[in-house]
């Protein structure tokens, strides 16, 4: 095990950190602020998947195609949360799992309609296809270090939106404390359907970088979401900066578990079961983080409400 | 929510004999429906029904802990997928005998359930929504890595399972009438424990559990022997499905299946007696039925969510409006908001 | 040796020292008031004495023996019982149903699962008494979230009198009445004299005066001085802290 590999490892893991992180941050807020279990979000990052695959494939323009895919999922959310949404807000969790469960049967049903059952085969950009050398002997896809880059500037602009602006202010005074927030008068209601948007946007936003390197296909927005759920229970329900740590541990252990637990078993059990506990240890890997960070602190990393 | 103490002669009030027999014509339908079916051509459906019957069994055990103990887990698949796997490490074992099987199955929930639930118990709300969700992925996870039983394909059970007496559970009528009797017993264990003291105790706990404590109830233990009952009887659910299926893969325990599964009691109306067999057959029903005409069968169920949600809060038997239904006290209120109404007593009294 | 003793009970939040060394007694039959002004950590007192917050230092004893180990439900097994500020009933539960309930929590198992417990005669029979001795049978029926609150107070009472408690803590149980169930929460308490010794936390300065045998004073998480309801009326400290607040 060379240094070359740790180092691509790590890259991988903050890559797939950075793209939980996108998908975690509108789910924390829409949970911490709203205190709404969203099981549907996962369905806005398949939708972002799909609408940028698509596009890309029919304008060769990648670029366009992700921001109309971000454009068009949004839209889609706003509709979304002004039917169904917003009247959820004040009902039970298990309420909330109902309903927004009925949605991803609705939205995996409208994709199969539009785009049929074949996944797609989403390519990544010709301009990016070729490695970099990021330097001499590690040569890396050129378009997983765009993802990174992507990933970071957007936690950037997250971090200052909502450190630095009055909107960001009100969300934050709605996830600390909400019913303080409407008694100051804040338009809770504008704040809660401009947040879901964000949220879906961003969901969108990763949906479409992630199209390219992973399967674009129904069921993928249930698969992210369990990863991403976990990132927001272990940084602490509603924070965002709990959600950026938590999804880079969460990527770097899921990734570092991948790549280096069944070597690891290997040198130290019989073959036969190093090969079958490997795998199996290595997806348990962010749960058994899960549950060893709620042991020590039962709120999460850092939890929004003090 | 707000009860009303002058309530109108209910749907149950006026029909109250006639639901009082309802159980028992439905179980006496159930055990002909395997005779009958052949003269009219349904044989197909026997088959159906055993199956509606296992996955009673599993929500039957969702609805205890949830609907009585108020205890929202969402990761009840996990238990299914422990019995089937029981079994299926028993076959592969070379045992024969469907009972030890079973039997196993049920003891391996039970004890999965133990464990997971002594961890999770501690905590509350969303958290153990999220960690029971947690445990159940790593059971998921372990069965996809367990090459011996099939990993991600899964694992035939080719041979059937001896029943004794020569009969085994390729036996189309005998299989389903020990389906049929063992949901009979399961539902009526539960519905007697509803109305003995651990069931009243159970139900205080959802209500106003700080409450619970101030009485001298030993809350945790009274909330961990209902989860281990009810990883038990999933677990019997997860044996008798292998055998049914005649097959076991790790999507058994996909967390899908355990929101379906809690999605199914909901819909049925949780903490009602008939809740969860009502859910169940519906949802089945329907999904069966919509699949014969369309390839896009799900959106139509996910429609009949939302109407749920926005109109019918109380589940199907909440649409029958009853204490009869209700199974006592609860007023028929919505559980969910209960459970809700709970946690907002516990903040109140934590501040004061 | 008194009946109840807390010995030292310390707790904070943060740096905030919210019970800071709180010894106080409580003698068979006696009825104990604690006063103070808001915030001087009265309910915390509640919550430390009964178990439902862990305390940083101190004792809690009951007829000499140490409960400072025992979870919450131990401690009221061991003969705590408790009310709440907030009132805290089964809501949607009748008030048969809610006395059940409480009498069940200490009579045998509560892990029995098959005998119907609408059928046990001894249960039955001690929450009836329940309800005549507050006088509750009346309204037997009635789901106890639509009982006028001052009702809902007796029941809550009647929850924490069904294990017969040795002690009974009760966290203002006239907060929020109106004058009239203000006067019969007087009476039943004063019924209540001598068949249980009774820790009071009240603001009605009136009410306390007539009730209680002792008075405490906590102020700031501190006790400031314990004795009859002259001496306390005649503190110097307590005048301005609180009664002088109070007469402003």
């Amino acid at each position: 095990m060379d240094f070359i590999f740790v180092f691509e490892q790590v890259l991988n893991g903050l890559g797939y950190g950075l793209m939980l992180f996108l998908i975690a941050a509108g789910l924390t807020l829409v949970f911490g602020i709203m205190d709404t279990m969203n099981l549907a979000h996962g369905s806005l990052y398949m939708a972002g998947a799909y609408i940028a695959a698509r596009v890309h494939e029919s304008s060769g323009s990648f670029a366009g195609a992700v921001l109309l895919a971000v454009l068009l999922t949004v839209v889609v959310a706003v509709v979304l949360e002004a039917l169904i949404i917003r009247h959820l807000y004040r009902r039970d969790h298990l309420v909330q799992v109902l309903a927004t469960f009925g949605i991803i049967l609705i939205a995996d049903d409208a994709v199969k309609a539009i785009w049929g059952v074949a996944p797609l085969l989403a390519s990544t950009p010709a301009a990016l296809a070729g490695p970099i050398e990021v330097f001499p002997g590690l040569p890396y896809p050129a378009y997983r270090l765009l993802l990174i880059a992507a990933g970071l500037l957007v936690a950037l602009g997250l971090y200052a939106l909502v450190h630095g602006t009055r909107i960001g202010m009100l969300v934050r005074a709605g996830a600390s404390n909400r019913q303080m927030a409407e008694f100051m008068g804040v338009r809770v209601g504008a704040v809660f359907a401009f947040v879901f948007a964000l949220g879906a946007a961003l969901a969108a936003l990763a949906g479409a970088m992630m199209a390219p390197i992973s399967a674009v296909q129904i069921g993928m927005g249930e698969a992210i979401l369990i990863p991403a759920l976990v990132v927001i229970v272990i940084g602490g329900i509603g924070s965002i900066r709990g959600a950026f740590v938590a999804a880079l541990l969460v990527g770097l252990v899921d990734t570092a578990g991948r790549a280096f637990l069944p070597p690891a078993l290997r040198a130290v059990l019989p073959p036969a079961l190093a090969a079958e506990l490997g795998p199996a240890l290595a997806g348990i890997a962010m749960y058994v983080l899960m549950a060893a960070v709620l042991a020590l602190k039962p709120a999460g990393l850092f939890p929004a409400r003090a | 929510m707000t009860p009303s103490f002058v309530s109108r002669p209910s749907f149950a009030a006026r029909h109250a004999g006639v639901l009082r027999r309802l159980p028992w014509l439905v179980l006496a339908v159930l055990a002909l429906f395997p005779l009958l079916a052949p003269l009219f051509g349904v044989e197909y459906y026997v088959g159906f029904m055993r199956r509606v019957m296992i996955v009673a069994i599993a929500a039957a055990s969702l609805n205890f802990i949830l609907g009585y103990g108020g205890m929202a887990a969402l990761g009840h698949a996990g238990f299914i997928g422990v019995g089937a796997y029981t079994v299926v490490a028993l076959v592969e074992a070379g045992v024969a005998s469907a009972w030890l099987a079973w039997g196993c199955a049920l003891v391996g929930g039970g004890v999965f359930a133990a464990l997971i639930g002594a961890v999770s118990l501690r905590t509350r709300g969303v958290y153990f929504i999220m960690i029971t969700l947690a445990f159940a992925q790593m059971l998921y996870y372990l069965a996809v890595s367990l090459r011996t039983y099939g990993g991600d394909d899964g694992y035939g059970l080719y041979t059937p399972l001896t029943l004794g007496a020569g009969f085994d559970t390729a036996h189309p009528q005998l299989f389903y009438w020990v389906v049929l009797a063992l949901a009979a017993l399961v539902f009526a264990v539960f519905s007697r424990v509803a109305h003995a003291r651990y069931g009243h105790a159970l139900r205080g706990i959802r209500d106003n559990e700080t409450r619970m404590v101030a009485l001298g109830y030993p809350v945790y233990r009274l909330k961990l022997a209902g989860f281990v009952a009810a990883g038990a009887v999933a677990g019997l659910a997860g044996g008798l499905l292998a055998s049914h299926n005649a097959f076991v893969s790790p999507g058994l325990m996909h967390w899908t299946q355990s929101a379906l599964l809690l999605v199914m009691v909901m819909l049925g109306g949780a903490g009602r007696r008939w809740g969860a067999a009502l859910g169940v057959a519906l949802w089945l029903t329907l999904e069966e039925a919509l699949k014969m005409y369309t390839d896009y069968w799900h959106w139509p169920l996910g429609l009949l969510l939302l109407l749920i949600v926005f109109h019918a809060q109380q589940g199907l038997a909440g649409l029958f409006g009853s204490r009869a239904q209700a199974d006592v006290g609860g007023q028929g209120a919505d559980v969910a908001g209960e459970v809700d109404g709970a946690a907002q007593e516990r903040a109140g009294s934590a501040e004061a | 040796m008194s009946l109840f003793v807390a010995d030292g009970l310390v707790k904070r939040f943060g740096g905030l020292l919210a019970t800071d060394h709180v010894s106080l007694t409580v003698e068979a039959g006696e009825i104990h008031a604690l006063i103070g002004p808001n915030g001087a950590g009265k309910s915390t007192l509640v919550n430390l004495i009964s178990g439902l917050l862990p305390a940083d230092a101190g004792r809690v004893l009951l007829d000499g023996t140490d409960l400072s180990t025992l979870a919450p439900h131990q401690r009221a097994r061991a003969g705590l019982g408790r009310c709440f500020q907030i009132t805290s009933v089964f809501r949607n539960d009748s008030v048969r149903d809610n006395l059940l309930l409480a009498v069940q929590a200490q009579a045998g198992s509560s892990f029995r699962c098959l005998r119907r417990r609408d059928s046990e005669r001894e249960l039955m029979a001690r929450a009836l008494e329940l309800a005549a001795q507050l006088g509750l049978t009346a309204v037997l029926e009635r789901p106890a979230g639509t009982l006028p609150h001052g009702v809902q107070k007796q029941l809550d009472v009647a929850l924490a009198l069904a294990s017969r408690p040795r002690l009974l803590l009760l966290d203002e149980p006239m907060a929020g009445m109106g004058p009239e169930d203000s006067l019969q929460m007087l009476g039943l308490i004063e019924r209540l004299r001598g068949d249980t010794a009774i820790l009071l936390i009240e603001h009605d300065m009136d009410a306390v005066f007539q009730l209680a045998d002792r008075i405490s004073v906590l102020v700031y998480g501190r006790v400031l001085t314990s004795g009859d309801a002259a001496h306390v009326k005649a503190h110097p400290e307590v005048q301005a802290v609180y009664l002088g607040t109070e007469a402003a």
